[in-house]
C-alpha cells in the first residue's frame, strides 16, 4: 500500500494505491541528473506506483512513410504542425521536454504531415512515433 | 640488345604499366564516376611530386591461371609525394587490375610504404578500391591483410593514418581502415561492409541495398565508421588536405603554426548574449565555437554521427586545437553511448599527436533509458573519463552552462586533470538539476506541505539560487576563474601560451586497459 497526495484544482486528496502482484516499478531516485521530468500536474514526487495502461491516443491522420520518433524519453510540450501542413527540412514539428531541455523535434526533409501520433503533455519513450510525414 | 634498345625496352615496359588494366576497364571506371588509381594520386598530391615504387612487382600466384591474368603493379600503386610541401606515403588500389584484389605481392607493396612512413615519421594515406582478398592466392592473401593490420596498429599514435574509401571495401579489407585514425567516404561510389547484401539475404533473409547497408550515409551517421563524407572524389581530396593541415607529421613533432591574422585579444560581445535566459532553451553550440576560434574556421570530425557531441579541429592564435563540445540543440546535449565513443576516440587522437584539448561544456547528464544501459553506457561512458584522465596535452575546459552529475566529471573536469577550467556566469555546476534535486531532498516536506506545488517550486528556486551557479565550484577551486563570455578567446589563448611547455609524466607501463 502506498500513499500519494494529489492536488486537483486546488483540492487536496490523499490517495492510497495498492499494488496487485508483480514487482514494484522502479522509482527513479538515483542521484543523477537523469531523473525524468515529473508530470507537471501531479505534485506527487514519484510516478504513480501502478500506472494505468496508457490509452494510446488515436493518431490523427493516416500513417506516412517518414516516421519521426522520440530521441529520448520525455514529455511533449507543444505540437507545432497540423495534419496536411507542408513542412520544410528543419521545420519544428514538436517540442519534447526531456533532460531539462525543450528539445526541438525537426522535420528531416521537405514533406507533408501525414499524422500526429501524440498529444500535448503526453509522456513518450524513446522510439515512440511523434508524427509521420509523406 | 644495345643500350639504346634496353632504354627503349624500359620505356615500353613503363608505358604498359601506366595503362593499368587497359583502356576498356579505365573507361568503365570513369563511367562509374570514379577516377583511376593514378588519377587519384595526381589529385591528392602536389603536382609532379609523386614518386612510384614497386611498379614492376607482380603476383607469384600460379593457381587458377594467375600467371595469365597477372599485370605488373599487381593492382595497387604505391609510393610517396608531398601535400602542401609535406611528405606523405600513399597506396592507391587499382580497380582496373584484377579488380584491385589484394594478393600476397599487392600487400607487400603496401607494407613496404607503411614501413617507410614509420621510419620517416610521415603520414600514410591509403586509397581503397578493391574487390577484397584475391581468392586465387588463398591464405597468402589473408596473410597480406594481417601484415597490413599489424602495421596499422603499430603505427597508431606514431603517424597519422588516413583511409579513403573510393569503391568497394568489403570483408577483411574493412579492418585496415577501421584501425586507422580517419576514414573518408564518397557518396554513391564507396561501400564498406563485412558481408554484402546477397550474403545477408541468404543468412538472415533481410533485404538491403548496398547503399543502405554500407554507403557513406549509413557509415557517417549511423555506424560512425566514417569520419568524413564527400559528394565526389575531388571534394574528398580537398577534405583530406584540410585535415592534414591541422596535424603534425608524427607524434614527436608539433602541428604547424599558421598565423591567421585574427587577434587573440579580440573580444566578442555576441558571446554575452548567446545563452538564453531560460536554462531549458537550446541554442547552437557551433555559434560559440566559431566565434572563439581563428577566423571562425572550425573543421568538424564525425559531423553526422552522435551530433549531441561536437568534435573537430580549429586554431587559436595559429595553434591547432582539438575541440570537444556538447550540443544542447541535439537531444539536449546528453552523453550517450555513441557520443562517448566519438569523444573518447577524438581525445586520444589529439593526445597522441600533441594537440591541446579545449572543451565547451553544457551537459545535462548521461542519457537515461533501458536501451542505453543495455547497450553499455557504463562501459562506453567510462571511455570518455578514461581518455580525458589519460591525456597529458594541455587541457582547457570552458563551462558555458550545465555541468551536472557524472557528465560534469566526464567533460574534462578539474578532477580528471584539466589544467584550466573557466566558467561563464551562466554555468550551473551541481550534482544534478534543480528539479530532480528538490524532489529528492525535500521529498517528505513536499508531501506534507499545504500547497505542494507552490512549495516544490519554492524549493526548486531555492536550490537553483544556492547551487546552480559557478561560484560553489569556484569556491572549491574546481573552477579556476569565472569569466565574462566576451573574453573567452583571449583567456583560452592566454592559457594555451601558459601551457605550451606543459610536461606531465605517467608511471611507465606497457599500456593502459581502456574499457572497450
Amino acid at each position: 500500500m502506498r500513499k500519494f497526495v494529489v492536488n486537483v484544482n486546488g483540492n487536496r486528496y490523499e490517495v492510497e494505491v495498492e499494488e496487485v502482484g508483480g514487482s514494484a516499478p522502479a522509482v527513479p531516485q538515483s542521484v543523477s541528473a537523469a531523473t525524468p521530468a515529473p508530470a507537471p500536474a501531479a505534485a506527487a514526487p514519484a510516478p504513480a506506483a501502478a500506472p494505468a495502461p496508457k490509452a494510446e491516443p488515436a493518431p490523427a491522420g493516416t500513417a506516412g512513410a517518414i516516421k519521426i520518433t522520440a530521441p529520448m524519453p520525455g514529455t511533449i510540450l507543444d505540437i507545432r504542425v497540423k495534419v496536411g501542413d507542408s513542412v520544410k527540412k528543419g521545420t519544428v514539428i514538436a517540442i519534447l521536454e526531456a533532460m531539462k531541455m525543450e528539445n526541438e523535434i525537426l522535420a528531416p526533409s521537405d514533406a507533408v504531415v501525414a499524422s500526429i501520433n501524440v498529444s500535448r503533455n503526453q509522456q513518450v519513450n524513446s522510439g515512440d512515433i511523434i508524427a509521420t510525414l509523406n | 640488345m644495345t643500350t639504346y634498345e634496353k632504354i627503349n625496352d624500359l620505356r615500353q615496359r613503363k608505358e604498359r604499366i601506366l595503362q593499368g588494366g587497359g583502356e576498356a576497364r579505365i573507361a568503365k571506371q570513369h563511367e562509374a564516376g570514379k577516377h583511376t588509381a593514378r588519377e587519384r594520386l595526381a589529385l591528392l598530391l602536389d603536382e609532379g611530386s609523386f614518386v612510384e615504387l614497386d611498379a614492376f612487382v607482380e603476383t607469384r600466384g600460379t593457381d587458377f591461371g594467375m600467371q595469365e591474368k597477372k599485370v605488373a603493379g599487381d593492382g595497387v600503386v604505391t609510393g610517396y609525394g608531398t601535400i602542401d610541401g609535406r611528405l606523405v606515403y600513399v597506396a592507391s588500389q587499382d580497380f582496373t587490375v584484377i579488380g584491385g584484389s589484394l594478393g600476397e605481392m599487392h600487400a607487400k607493396k603496401i607494407t613496404k610504404v607503411m614501413d617507410l612512413a614509420m621510419k620517416m615519421g610521415a603520414p600514410f594515406i591509403s586509397i581503397n578500391d578493391s574487390g577484397g582478398a584475391r581468392i586465387e592466392e588463398g591464405i597468402d592473401a589473408l596473410g597480406g591483410f594481417g601484415e597490413i593490420f599489424r602495421r596499422n596498429t603499430l603505427a597508431s599514435g606514431v603517424i597519422p593514418q588516413i583511409s579513403v574509401i573510393m569503391g568497394p571495401c568489403a570483408g577483411g579489407a574493412v579492418y585496415s581502415p577501421a584501425i586507422t585514425d580517419f576514414v573518408f567516404m564518397v557518396d554513391k561510389t564507396s561501400h564498406m561492409f563485412i558481408t554484402g547484401p546477397s550474403v545477408i539475404k541468404a543468412v538472415t533473409g533481410e533485404d538491403v541495398t548496398f547503399d543502405a547497408l554500407g554507403g557513406s550515409g549509413a557509415h557517417s551517421s549511423v555506424s560512425g565508421v566514417a569520419h568524413f563524407r564527400a559528394p565526389d572524389e575531388e571534394a574528398c581530396f580537398a577534405q583530406i588536405k584540410k585535415l592534414l593541415s591541422f596535424l603534425p607529421d608524427n607524434n614527436l613533432s608539433d602541428p604547424e603554426i599558421v598565423v591567421a591574422g585574427d587577434d587573440v585579444n579580440r573580444l566578442d560581445d555576441a558571446l554575452n548574449t548567446i545563452i538564453p535566459d531560460d536554462p531549458n532553451k537550446p541554442y547552437d553550440m557551433l555559434d560559440i565555437i566559431t566565434r572563439v576560434v581563428d577566423n571562425g574556421d572550425f573543421f568538424q570530425v564525425h559531423e553526422g554521427f552522435a551530433k549531441n557531441l561536437i568534435v573537430g579541429f580549429a586554431r587559436i592564435g595559429g595553434r591547432t586545437v582539438g575541440i570537444i563540445a556538447n550540443q544542447p540543440k541535439v537531444v539536449a546535449g546528453v552523453l550517450d553511448v555513441d557520443a562517448s565513443d566519438k569523444g573518447a576516440r577524438f581525445v586520444r587522437f589529439c593526445d597522441a599527436f600533441n594537440i591541446p584539448l579545449i572543451t565547451f561544456t553544457d551537459v545535462p547528464g548521461y542519457l537515461p533509458g533501458v536501451k542505453q544501459e543495455h547497450n553499455g553506457i557504463i562501459r562506453h561512458g567510462a571511455k570518455l573519463l578514461y581518455a580525458f584522465s589519460e591525456a597529458t596535452v594541455p587541457k582547457i575546459n570552458v563551462i558555458v552552462r550545465k555541468a551536472y552529475g557524472g557528465a560534469y566529471i566526464a567533460m574534462n573536469s578539474k578532477h580528471l586533470g584539466a589544467d584550466m577550467v573557466l566558467a561563464w556566469p551562466t554555468a550551473e555546476i551541481a550534482v544534478m538539476g534543480p528539479d530532480g534535486a528538490a524532489n529528492i531532498i525535500f521529498k517528505k516536506e513536499i508531501g506534507k506541505a499545504e500547497d505542494p506545488i507552490a512549495f516544490r517550486k519554492e524549493k526548486i528556486q531555492e536550490y537553483r539560487d544556492k547551487f546552480s551557479n559557478p561560484y560553489i565550484a569556484a569556491a572549491r577551486g574546481y573552477v579556476d576563474d569565472v569569466i565574462e563570455p566576451a573574453t573567452t578567446r583571449q583567456r583560452i589563448a592566454s592559457a594555451l601560451d601558459m601551457l605550451a611547455g606543459k610536461r606531465e609524466t605517467r608511471p611507465p607501463k606497457k599500456h593502459g586497459n581502456i574499457p572497450l
